[in-house]
């Protein structure tokens, strides 16, 4: 396998954080932890160019970076690329994550890198790379880079990648089934035995942690504003005219209410298996409360009720979906010149 | 507490003349036990099969399925609040013929629901019912019957199938016994054990329980709050299968996997199982928090758990409740396990839980989002009309949560999900 391989200015041997600006440079051949990547890849294999950037450099020009690097790859037919391993250093991991990514996306050879978990780079990019678990210590060099390479070789001939904790690599975030020995119940009371004991445990699954969404500017004057609904309720006109599915929504519709001071059962129903729907079909105002807003609109309350509502079903939905459809629905809002927005839920 | 269960074992079952229990071989009269079913005149009409382990046949759309159990005479009411009187569950002897089952078929209700007994190849390993010799009962309701009129036929039927079966055994002596024996929160003598609970929900009020819709001691439990049961209530007719049974049948409340093993470690000196508590999911927020917060003050202040173990019933709300009941737990000083099943959508780990508290720290994640199985055509339907039985005996895909059993929500399910 040709090998292009990349490292940030200290393991290039350029030096420490005053080499931080350095900008991308090749190299051919294997250089510093190269030589040892050479070794445990075997004897078919070769380092045939180095990159090495400067870390400030990389966080701060990455289209540079990867353009540089493209042209590399390219011009020296690499069957592989290879960044780092970056352990803890967070720009190199990240500059490392982003040319991994790009290298395989735009010229389809594997890509492969190491970091440790706390890494800000794994957080980037586990989901798109297979990324091993380099853990803190340098000293863990070799032991990292052997990872990697069953890894580059297991992706070059598109072998199935085993388990994380049996390849090394930091979980994807994944999904897939497998039969075990043990029933449900059987390892529910193992587990909790171990935490009453203070033991060690293995949860099946780690609580994602989301970034906060910080809140918007509040709006200056509300008797000004226009005010729009919007839910996730599911509530729709008679026949669902955008056939807003009741379970995991791709879809969301706009409705137009300029002219009702009131929502009727019997001109809407719910697309929403989630819930028990009983009382929003008898008055959709419950889910959608145009009434009350009509009310505050002529007590000058509020400045103007916007002319649709939109609606879809938040039943079951994956995030990358409920993120695609919250950013539709934001975007069409601005567009309208909302000012604010009620958010209903079931 | 002490409930003794008298294990008589069915390694067959067959049609015969009379009803009998001969050795291992269960016997059964097929037109008396049409006869004391057709005793109830919402019924029309009752058709029985049988499938064994291994044969090429299949059962379907599923009602229920019930371990065939009768209460010594003397000892306590059969299905309490449905065929019996009101009397507590789960003291005295229960006799049980173990390896066998009652399988209720419903007519009316559609393939979507994808309720199956799948008696041979592939699938049928993954699943615990398959080794069971099933009497399958298909009870034909009078069609002007409202849906949740002939639903409570059916629950009848079942119970009356079960303990028509199991009364072969009471002149018999059993294999083996079983002894459950708790005083529950006043267990004395077991100092330094972790006291351990279960919370388990019986109900998701996403749907409205029918009005005759019997799940706890005959209760629809609506309007109910969390309420405390001996682990052996469970385990003894107290508690059956609501209509919405997603993963979800009477004979894991009967063989109910979770009380079983927390049953076996307190056996083993390792715990003191101390009690159980029966919850519902909810359908508005206060009564999620209301349900949420009295069952982790049960645990809590009436039963001093050191430990919980809780489980769902149904899909998202359920879920996101027993979240909210195990977070009130840790932060009460109660360690908690929960179990999940399959969320996510687009297989993303990101995807797969309805909440976001880091309190909650111990999952087991029960998979079957994309396990599933190419069924051959059978040779043997057992189906509530024609129509479903042309739908059944082809060869078909199907996934794991059609396949009872396999993506069970009691804890018996060996299918889970590894994250890559």
């Amino acid at each position: 396998m040709r090998v292009v391989h990349y490292l940030n200015q200290f393991f290039g041997g350029l030096g420490g954080e005053e080499f931080a600006s350095a900008p991308p440079e090749v190299r051919d051949g294997a250089v510093g932890p190269g030589r040892l990547l050479e070794r445990v890849l075997g004897q078919d294999s070769q380092v045939v160019k180095t990159v090495i950037c400067g870390d400030n450099f990389a966080a701060e020009n990455p289209d540079v970076l990867k353009e540089f690097v493209l042209k590399e790859v390219a011009a020296c037919k690499a069957d592989l690329f290879v960044a780092g391993p970056c352990f803890e250093a967070g720009r190199y991991g990240a500059a490392a994550g982003a040319l991994c990514v790009d290298v395989s996306a735009e010229i389809g050879i594997p890509a492969v890198t190491g970091m440790a978990v706390e890494n800000p780079g794994v957080d980037l990019y586990r989901q798109k790379l297979y990324i091993v678990d380099s853990g803190e210590s340098v000293s863990a060099m070799e032991a990292t880079l052997s990872k990697m390479a069953a890894i580059a070789a297991k992706l070059s001939v598109g072998q199935e990648m085993g388990a994380p904790t049996d390849d090394g690599y930091i979980p994807r975030g994944i999904l897939r089934d497998g039969f075990v020995e043990k029933s449900a119940a059987e390892r529910m009371v193992e587990m909790l035995y171990a935490k009453t004991q203070g033991a060690a445990f293995q949860s099946e699954l780690t609580v994602t942690t989301f970034p906060s969404v910080p809140a918007p500017p509040p709006v200056i004057d509300i008797s000004k504003a226009r005010v729009a609904i919007v839910t996730d309720g599911g509530v729709v006109p008679q026949g669902n005219p955008d056939n807003i599915a009741h379970t995991a929504a791709t879809t969301w519709g706009s409705y137009d209410i300029s002219k009702k001071n009131d929502l009727k059962g019997e001109d809407y129903e719910v697309a929403h298996r989630g819930y028990d729907t009983r009382y929003v079909r008898q008055d959709p105002d419950r889910m959608v409360p145009v009434d009350v807003m009509r009310e505050l609109e002529s007590e000058g309350v509020v400045g103007k009720l916007h002319d649709q509502f939109i609606s879809t079903s938040g039943l079951a939905n994956p995030l990358a979906n409920s993120r695609r459809l919250g950013q539709e629905i934001a975007q069409k809002l601005k567009d309208s010149g909302v000012d604010a927005v009620i958010l209903t839920s079931a | 507490m002490e409930l003794t269960l008298a294990i008589h074992q069915v390694n067959d079952l067959r049609f015969g003349d009379s009803t009998y229990l001969d050795g291992s071989t269960l016997v059964v009269d097929r037109e008396s036990l049409t006869n004391h079913l057709l005793e109830d005149p919402r019924l029309q009409s009752v058709d029985m099969d049988i499938a064994n382990p291994g044969e090429a046949c299949r059962i379907g759309v599923v009602f229920d399925i019930i371990e065939p159990r009768i209460k010594e005479p003397g000892a306590g009411s059969d299905y309490p609040g449905i065929l019996g009187p009101i009397a507590t569950a789960g003291q005295g002897t229960t006799h049980v013929l173990r390896g066998a089952a009652v399988t209720v078929v419903d007519e009316a209700a559609p393939l979507a629901n994808n309720k199956i007994v799948e008696m041979s190849g592939p699938a049928s390993e993954a699943s615990p019912y398959s080794v069971l010799h099933h009497l399958a009962v298909v009870p034909h309701t009078d069609p002007n019957l409202e849906r949740h009129i002939a639903q409570n036929t059916l629950r009848l039927a079942s119970v009356k199938t079960s303990v028509f079966l199991a009364k072969t055994a009471l002149d018999q002596s059993p294999n083996a016994t079983e002894v459950f024996q708790s005083d529950g929160p006043i267990q004395a003598g077991r100092d330094g054990l972790p006291r351990v609970a279960y919370i388990g929900q019986i109900h998701s009020r996403q749907r409205v329980a029918e009005v005759d819709e019997q799940i706890l001691y005959g209760a629809n439990t609506a309007g109910m709050v969390p309420v405390m049961l001996h682990p052996n209530e469970w385990l003894d007719g107290g508690v059956v299968s609501g209509y919405q049974n997603m993963g979800v049948e009477t004979y894991f409340y009967q063989n109910h996997p979770i009380i079983n093993e927390l049953y076996r470690w307190h056996r083993e000196g390792k715990l003191t199982l101390v009690g159980t508590i029966a919850t519902m999911a909810a359908s508005d927020n206060e009564d999620r928090e209301r349900n949420c917060m009295l069952a982790s003050e049960m645990a809590k202040w009436n039963l001093a758990a050191d430990g919980v173990v809780l489980t769902k019933y149904g899909g998202g709300a359920p879920h996101a409740d027993m979240a909210l009941t195990a977070r009130l737990c840790e932060q009460s000083g109660i360690f908690t396990t929960v179990q999940v099943s399959d969320m996510s959508r687009d297989r993303q780990a990101e995807s797969a839980l309805l909440f976001n508290y880091p309190e909650v720290d111990a999952i087991v994640y029960v998979g079957g989002g994309d396990t599933s199985w190419d069924l051959p055509a059978v040779e043997k339907v057992v189906a509530g009309n024609p129509a479903m039985t042309a739908a059944l005996e082809v060869a078909q895909g199907i996934p794991a949560g059609g396949i009872c059993g396999v993506t069970s929500q009691q804890g018996i399910s060996k299918l889970r999900c590894f994250v890559y």
